[in-house]
């Protein structure tokens, strides 16, 4: 009976306990202020500190609204995964951060309301904002299949080439790394031969934006007009580039996306292409002489990049909630919240003010030559192909399952490319 | 087991039967509210087209399992899975089962030490298992790798390979699980009477005679008990690794069919397509479910 | 008869090299847990740090409420598994113990439920949950995990084998049922559930898909969230401090084995379970 009775109380000791760490999680907003919630997906190791004192620092200084940040794992797919529940049982957040490859998806699927609207509705002196700060080609990023504004660009990135310079130099070869695709071919040989090292690493995450920036760059389009168009000439010579690297001359790395930046980073590989949001982990952690350089052209030919990143949209219900939003939307576009934002990230700022301003980045990107690649590519930048329709996202597995295909050999580049091509324009009709 | 519920019958069949039904009450809320009427509504959506929050739900009728069965990737997941299976159940069944054998019966020493060490890893999360061994068996930079290229060797790029990645996320699982299933089959050699044990040495019976003849019947309840949990680990537990490692990769040479119903609802949205992958699941093991009742329970050994 | 010498030793390198494989992951994972990021990156070879620091742990306590969320996680952990195990007891207890209607087709049904894959009841339990108001709250977490299949099956596999005639006399006895299952059948399937609580507390406190799901606020969440927090695909992860996590995520079921193990393993030899 007194083990019962023991076992009764700790049961009750428990919870007691459980209770009282409930309490003190109410949402309450005992002050009169609106409370909302942000959603973003920044990890510790991606400005998840920045976003935590934006966010304070902003509640300190608002007597009308409270933000709560909720962090989403797994990047875009996982913040859009729980976005999808939350929908499901009528909620929503009030500001979201969607990435690139989920805009039709996102703007097909959720109730939103453009920032424009709630700015004409509630905030008259903003009018001219979005216009004023963001140049339109940046603003068109967020610009969904149908010409719409789902939402305001917030992060953007660009992939960029990781160069070790002390290899290039070991292989006798020009330390300001390649200018071009074909070079980096040439260079990964010539590595390969001189140092025994393997030449290259090209990014494999879980889609397809590197492999746009590759193909568009020497004049194929991922999409004309909604339908697939990736398999014309240009795109199969491309990609054809890639597959002969890493299975004929087995000059670059066929590996999964940390243990490429594992293996760049510990001097195991000389180049390697990725995201300039990948800057501080390389650049904090590299023991060599590293560098950043302009992502490569094809010869004679402008690169065109698609912007990696993300737009902030408004997913709040209510009136009160969309005024909110953009209250704090606004906070979080100001100078020096961006600049910060920016500081945090590694990512390049869609305002067009916010690079030379004294109170923004002017030292900052001075002193990080790094970054200094991605800023001045940003002219060659144009949208993430985001298959517009119900299976959008199936189109863009499909590529990445081409992508395994292809690279294991299993599959002809051009084969591959064409058969993907039409099971896609099939998907999307 | 029939006389008992004979005799409580007699006596006061309707009383005890109602108290009966008040100790299933508990569990059977909950499974109601958390599980049956999810999956009810699982088979329902099984029957649309849709991806949870779009306005419009599309009848299909059954073209989701039509679709689902005609193409080919659902086989190779299916074959997959069953790899996993045959792969686990070799790892964390048949392994320790003998390793408990020998540590109980015919060692000495360290058994102890044996006991503590193997079960340690099973108190760390698969998904720090997960980027601990993508860390470690990096092929171009992981220790592991290091230490080969001093003697010549490489070690395969167990991601992206077809066969290896199915291998290694099975011993990544198995890492963790073994231990339990270990000191579980081990406590049950333990039990068994020693003097059965000792006159069996003493007539000298081989060790694997004394091993199939005498301790696999005697400990067979745990058997099974460890037989169906190394299922369900194989079958759940894998779906760590592989969303960690390789989201079913290369070319869905890594999904096996829990990641797969995962895949198709919170990666690309079919929600029916999931559904029915889902349903289809439930099936195939249920019909295995229901030949091990017809079976193998039957050949237990109860220590009556 | 005595075991041959060279057999004897076979085994001892044998379960070494088990050991070793086992062990080895974790031993690497302590030892980096007080490495600095680059230290890890460029020297992956030793094991244990060449300039041991504290710079992860205290970074990490610097970033995240950590006392909060082990607390927060054993709660969790402990309230389920104390739920399942009563729940599951009671169960078998019933579908050993009693005849009535549909007992084996719902004893079928019940044991079905342990292969429907969790994304089945991952959305419309996020529904239910968000309905009574507990997004956001460890209740929100733990009430859909208080009963458990495995834990029903295991129990009365381990029930069945109490020779009938103890209870049957018991019963004869005129003893009631909560007697029976407290004096009688609680001591000889204490093993079975043992086994399942430990089984039960471990998956528990290392869940991550259906917390991620749930909590929102870091002072909601439980140690494999605060995990989370380090991994990062585009940012990169900042594997040193993902492994303090881990050390601490580690520390606390493995301090309870300890104390609890020569009951654990005691439980378990006296009889076995069946």
């Amino acid at each position: 009976m007194r083990k019962m009775l023991r076992a009764t109380l700790f049961l009750a000791l428990i919870l007691l306990l459980a209770a009282c760490n409930s309490n003190d999680a109410g949402s309450a907003t005992t002050d009169g202020k609106t409370t909302i919630e942000y959603w973003h997906v920044n990890a510790e190791t991606q400005g998840g500190q920045t976003v935590k004192q934006l966010v304070e620092d902003f509640n300190a200084q608002s007597d009308t609204v409270e933000v709560v940040a909720k962090y989403n794992p797994d990047m875009y797919k996982g913040l859009m995964q729980n976005l999808q529940a939350d929908a499901a049982a009528g909620n929503a957040p009030a500001v979201v951060q969607v990435g690139w490859s989920f805009l039709n998806y996102f703007s097909d699927n959720f109730s939103y309301v453009s920032p424009q609207k709630v700015i004409d509705e509630h905030f008259p002196e903003d009018k001219t904002f979005l216009q004023d700060k963001f140049l339109p080609n940046i603003m068109d990023l967020a610009k969904n299949s149908d010409g719409e504004q789902v939402g305001v660009p917030y992060s953007l990135s660009t992939p960029v080439l990781y160069i070790n310079r002390d290899i290039l130099r070991e292989a006798g070869l020009d330390e300001n790394g390649p200018q071009t695709w074909e070079e980096v071919k040439e260079f990964s040989k010539v590595i390969k031969e001189e140092t025994g090292k393997s030449g290259f690493y090209f990014q494999e995450p879980a889609d397809n934006w590197a492999t746009q920036a590759l193909l568009e760059s020497n004049g194929a389009q991922f999409i004309t007009d909604g339908k697939a168009t990736f398999a014309s000439e240009e795109g199969i010579e491309a990609y054809e580039l890639l597959a002969d690297m890493v299975l004929e001359d087995e000059t670059a790395l066929h590996i999964g996306w940390d243990q490429g930046v594992q293996s760049f980073i510990d001097g195991s590989v000389a180049m390697a292409y990725t995201t300039i949001a990948q800057r501080s982990n390389i650049q904090d952690n590299a023991q060599f002489d590293v560098a950043a350089v302009k992502s490569p052209a094809w010869e004679g030919k402008d690169p065109k990049l698609p912007a990696g990143g993300s737009m902030l949209a408004i997913t709040a219900p209510n009136e009160e909630e969309q005024k909110a939003a953009w209250e704090f939307m606004s906070y979080l576009y100001s100078i020096e919240s961006m600049a910060d934002w920016t500081k945090g990230t590694g990512y390049v700022p869609p305002r067009n003010d916010v690079a030379d301003a004294e109170n923004g980045l002017k030292t900052y990107l001075e002193e990080n030559e790094m970054m200094t690649a991605a800023v001045e590519q940003m002219d060659g930048v144009v949208s993430w192909a985001s298959f517009p329709g119900d299976s959008g996202l199936q189109a863009e597995q499909l590529l990445l399952d081409l992508r395994d295909r292809i690279l294991e050999g299993s599959v002809t580049v051009e084969e591959g490319l064409t058969e993907t091509e039409d099971k896609i324009n099939e998907l999307l009709q | 087991m029939s006389t008992l519920t004979g005799i409580w019958g007699k006596f006061n069949k309707n009383r005890g039967n109602a108290f009966g039904y008040g100790l299933l009450i508990p569990s059977i809320i909950v499974f109601a509210i958390f599980t049956f009427w999810p999956f009810l509504y699982t088979v329902y959506l099984s029957f649309f087209d849709w991806n949870m929050i779009s306005p419009e739900k599309e009848f299909v009728g059954l073209r989701n399992y039509m679709e689902v069965l005609s193409d080919s990737k659902t086989y190779r997941i299916i074959g997959n899975t069953f790899l996993y299976i045959v792969l686990l159940l070799a790892i964390n069944c048949v392994v320790p089962y003998i390793f408990a054998f020998v540590i109980d019966v015919v060692l000495k020493r360290f058994n102890g030490f044996y006991k503590s060490a193997m079960f340690l890893p099973a108190f760390i999360s698969l998904v720090v298992g997960s980027i601990l061994f993508t860390w470690i068996l990096n092929p171009v930079s992981g220790p592991l790798a290091i230490i080969f290229g001093w003697l010549g060797l490489e070690i395969p790029n167990w991601t992206k390979t077809q066969g290896w990645v199915i291998l290694v996320l099975s011993l990544i699982t198995s890492w963790k699980v073994f231990g339990y299933n270990f000191i579980l089959l081990y406590a049950s050699i333990n039990g068994i009477s020693r003097e059965v044990i000792e006159s069996a040495r003493l007539d000298n019976v081989p060790l694997w005679r004394l091993f199939l003849q005498i301790i696999l019947p005697m400990s067979s309840a745990t058997g099974i008990y460890v037989f169906i949990i190394t299922i369900v680990q194989s079958l759940q537990y894998v779906f760590t690794p592989v969303k960690v490692i390789t989201q079913g990769g290369p070319d869905y040479a890594s999904s096996n069919l829990i990641y797969h119903a995962y895949h198709e609802a919170f990666v690309v949205y079919r929600t029916g397509h999931s559904a029915a992958i889902s349903i289809i699941t439930m099936a195939l093991f249920l019909i295995l479910l229901f030949l091990e009742f017809k079976l193998v329970e039957r050949g237990i050994y109860y220590e009556n | 008869m005595k075991t041959n010498r060279a057999v004897a030793l076979t085994w001892h390198i044998i379960f070494m090299a088990t050991v070793l494989i086992l062990v080895f992951p974790i031993i690497y994972a302590v030892g980096m847990s007080f490495k600095p990021l680059q230290d890890a990156y460029n020297n992956v070879l030793n094991i244990l740090p060449l300039h041991p620091s504290l710079e992860n742990y205290i970074t990490l306590f610097d970033t995240l409420p950590i006392l909060q969320i082990t607390m927060n996680t054993f709660i969790i952990a402990s309230v389920v598994t104390i739920f399942k195990i009563v729940t599951s007891f009671l169960a078998a207890y019933a579908f050993v113990y009693f005849d009535f209607k549909g007992k084996e087709i719902l004893y079928f049904v019940l044991i079905g439920t342990i292969f429907i894959p969790f994304t089945v009841t991952m959305i419309p339990n996020y529904l239910i949950i968000s309905e009574m108001g507990l997004l956001d709250s460890i209740w929100g977490v733990m009430l859909p995990q208080l009963a458990d299949a495995v834990g029903i099956f295991l129990i009365r596999q381990s029930m069945k084998s109490i020779p009938v005639s103890l209870v049957e006399v018991a019963r004869l006895d005129n003893m009631g049922h909560r007697r029976i299952m407290k004096d009688i059948v609680l001591p000889l399937v204490r093993p079975a559930v043992t086994a399942v609580g430990i089984w039960f507390f471990i998956s528990t406190w290392n869940e991550f898909v259906w917390p991620v799901l749930i909590l929102k606020t870091t002072d909601n969440y439980t140690l494999p969230l605060a995990l989370q927090m380090f991994i990062s695909s585009e940012g990169g992860t900042n594997f040193t401090v993902a492994m303090a996590v881990s050390v601490i995520t580690m520390i606390i079921p493995l301090i309870l084995y300890l104390i609890f193990q020569k009951y654990i393993i005691g439980t378990f030899t006296s009889s076995g379970i069946k």
